[in-house]
């Protein structure tokens, strides 16, 4: 009879106690994994959508920050104005490079001149545009012409319908871009005279005219040049144009950022918590365990088994419900959170990003990697003692 | 076999209580024996038991078992030297109760660590068939009465073809009669597989059983003599 088999012997002869081990890893693999899950998701999702929006510098008006962030990230409709002389301004900055206006706006709610209610739209300037191209080019080769309009992945055409109607008019939707969890999933984007456009046409059908204040824009997207200091470009603009505030790229959502550490140090701290009472929990299970089957242990050494494999039995037996708990535990995490990333989105309101596979394999085998270990530090204790008792006091009442 | 060489074993109970279980006892169990070691409850007869099978170590004195000094040795050698050469009856319930009767006796080829092929399944069956337990093979130890788990603990200590079997009070728990066919079992053992017995047991009336006997009391041999 091999080890194994007479470790899962044990297993299944004491369900009890082989059920609570494997809970307590269950709890640590599921908690372990599904908090990696919602933090890395939200960096994930932060990440993705800064290199979306592809510039080193965003300049708004001042006081909109705020505003604009929750715009991009969770999308909440915004209408920011200033002045569109700005633009030339921020382009005379030493060590701006390019720059490219953009508008900000925003669908009518409950209206039937709009497909969909409250959605962020952003137009951009094809002339000068440099943070879309790059995207557009790759899968619409080129610039959007007027009445198209590109989405993020949560936007579609209504079913039985052939264009998105917005304030009355039809927006045909060329693509989808790629999932960031963020506000821009649930954007449009279409280029200036698109915008014009639809203005012009919702005076007429919509419940609501589209208004584009004269000569103003919402934001200018920033690019400095090579070798600049963004950080020394964005206190330039500070000083030389009035009314605006420069969020710098890797301060972009730094509200959210701040937020998310916030949230990062609470689990982290919870998580240590459980963690170390997991540990105990399942130490106290083993060494009671193990206590009580110290005669059993005592007649196997009296049988020829070494202290070695005694501890060996022990540890196997620990390493299994391990296995087993951590494997339930991450498969309930992934589960939970998968189908939950929406309502965790709204109760945290923080952006989130399911992992791609390849990431999800390596938080995985974290979580269940930190369930072994927990479970076989708590064991090796118990395992240690009672492997190196005599076998006469082992098997002494 | 085994030689006892002035051991004793000594609990510390608490910083000022020890108690001498056993005094400077000088005991040779030699090849073919039967030995019956008898005395009152707390004697030492158990703990000198213990001390021959090396499952305690003695505060004094050597225990010498085949020609080596059990605590000479490392607790690999110590613990292959009780697998191949001793098999145990214990006064209690000893078998595993995750395992049925068949893995239960087959349990002692688990320890061999590489020592030769081992025994296969078969010798455990017939082993089984020779207590009287051939119909049992897959029952556990929860289905069998207490006579027949000691039956099957009997099989189990056989199963490694052991020199000698070390029985500390195997029928204390069991009815007269079944006390009778147990012992009759031991005397089988003894005399057809040639087998050497030591036997602990409080009875006096089960000497008859051995060719030698032993006395214990206070932790020390009082009387020894011949069947």
């Amino acid at each position: 009879m091999s080890l194994t088999k007479l470790a899962l012997k044990n297993i299944t002869g004491s369900r009890f106690r082989s059920w609570v081990v494997a809970l307590c890893a269950l709890l640590v693999a599921a908690f372990v994994l599904s908090t990696t899950l919602i933090i890395r998701g939200a960096e994930n999702s932060l990440r993705l959508a800064n290199e979306r929006l592809g510039a080193d510098i965003i300049v708004v008006p001042q006081g909109a920050e705020t505003t604009v962030e929750s715009a991009l990230l969770m999308g909440v409709p915004a209408e920011v104005w200033m002045p569109a002389e700005n633009l030339e301004r921020i382009a005379a900055v030493p060590g701006v490079n390019q720059v490219s206006p953009q508008l900000y706006l925003s669908t009518l709610e409950d209206a039937v001149c709009c497909s969909a209610p409250s959605m962020f739209l952003v137009a951009y300037d094809p002339a000068t545009d440099f943070t879309l191209r790059p995207w557009l080019e790759e899968t619409v080769g080129g610039s959007l012409k007027l009445g198209e309009a590109i989405g993020g992945t949560f936007v579609f055409t209504p079913k039985l319908a052939d264009n998105i109607l917005l304030y009355g008019y039809f927006i045909t939707l060329r693509a989808n871009m790629e999932p960031t969890g963020t506000g821009i999933d649930q954007s449009m984007f279409f280029t200036f005279d698109t915008a014009q456009d639809i203005s012009r046409i919702s005076q007429s059908r919509a419940e609501q005219p589209l208004e584009l204040p004269d000569g103003e824009i919402s934001a200018v997207m920033v690019r400095v040049e090579d070798g600049a200091d963004p950080h020394e470009v964005a206190l330039d603009i500070v000083q030389q144009v009035e009314g605006v505030s420069p969020i710098e790229s890797p301060n972009l959502f730094l509200t959210y950022r701040q937020q998310l550490t916030g949230l990062l140090r609470s689990i982290l701290l919870v998580l240590g918590i459980t963690w170390v009472l997991s540990v105990l929990l399942i130490g106290l299970v083993f060494s009671m365990a193990a206590y009580e089957r110290r005669r059993q242990l005592g007649v196997l050494r009296a049988l020829g088994a070494t202290r070695r494999f005694v501890m060996q039995t022990l540890l196997t037996e620990a390493g299994v419900l391990a296995l087993v708990g951590g494997l339930l535990g991450v498969a309930m995490a992934t589960l939970s959170i998968y189908f939950l990333r929406q309502p965790i989105v709204n109760s945290f309101g923080i952006p989130f990003l399911f992992p791609a596979l390849p990431s999800l394999l390596a938080q995985i085998t974290i979580g269940i990697g930190l369930a072994l270990i927990s479970v076989t530090l708590a064991a090796l204790v118990p395992a240690y003692r009672i492997s190196h008792e005599e076998p006469a006091d082992a098997m002494r009442e | 076999m085994i030689a006892l060489e002035n051991v004793s074993k000594r609990y510390q109970l608490s910083k000022e209580v020890a108690v001498e279980a056993v005094k400077e006892v000088t005991l040779h169990i030699n090849t073919g024996d039967f030995l019956v070691i008898t005395g009152r409850s707390g004697s030492g007869k158990t703990t000198l038991l213990n001390l021959a099978a090396g499952l305690t170590k003695p505060t004094s004195g050597r225990v010498i078992l085949n020609g080596n000094d059990l605590w000479t040795m490392n607790d690999k050698a110590q613990s292959a030297l009780r697998n191949q050469l001793i098999g145990f009856i214990f006064q209690f319930p000893s078998l595993l109760p995750t395992l049925n009767t068949l893995d239960n006796v087959y349990l002692p080829t688990t320890f061999l660590n590489g020592a030769g092929p081992g025994p296969g399944l078969d010798r455990a069956k017939d082993l089984l068939a020779m207590v009287g337990l051939a119909d049992k093979l897959d029952a556990f130890p929860r289905q069998l009465s207490a006579g027949q788990q000691q039956r099957v603990v009997i099989a189990r200590a056989l199963m490694n073809q052991p020199q000698i079997l070390l029985a500390d009070e195997p029928t204390s728990n069991l009815d007269e009669r079944t006390e009778q066919e147990i012992m009759e079992l031991f005397q089988k053992i003894h005399q057809e597989a040639a087998i050497t017995i030591a036997l602990v047991t409080h009875s006096s009336e089960l000497i008859s059983y051995g060719t030698q006997a032993v006395t214990m009391a206070d932790g020390q041999i009082m009387t020894e003599q011949k069947i």
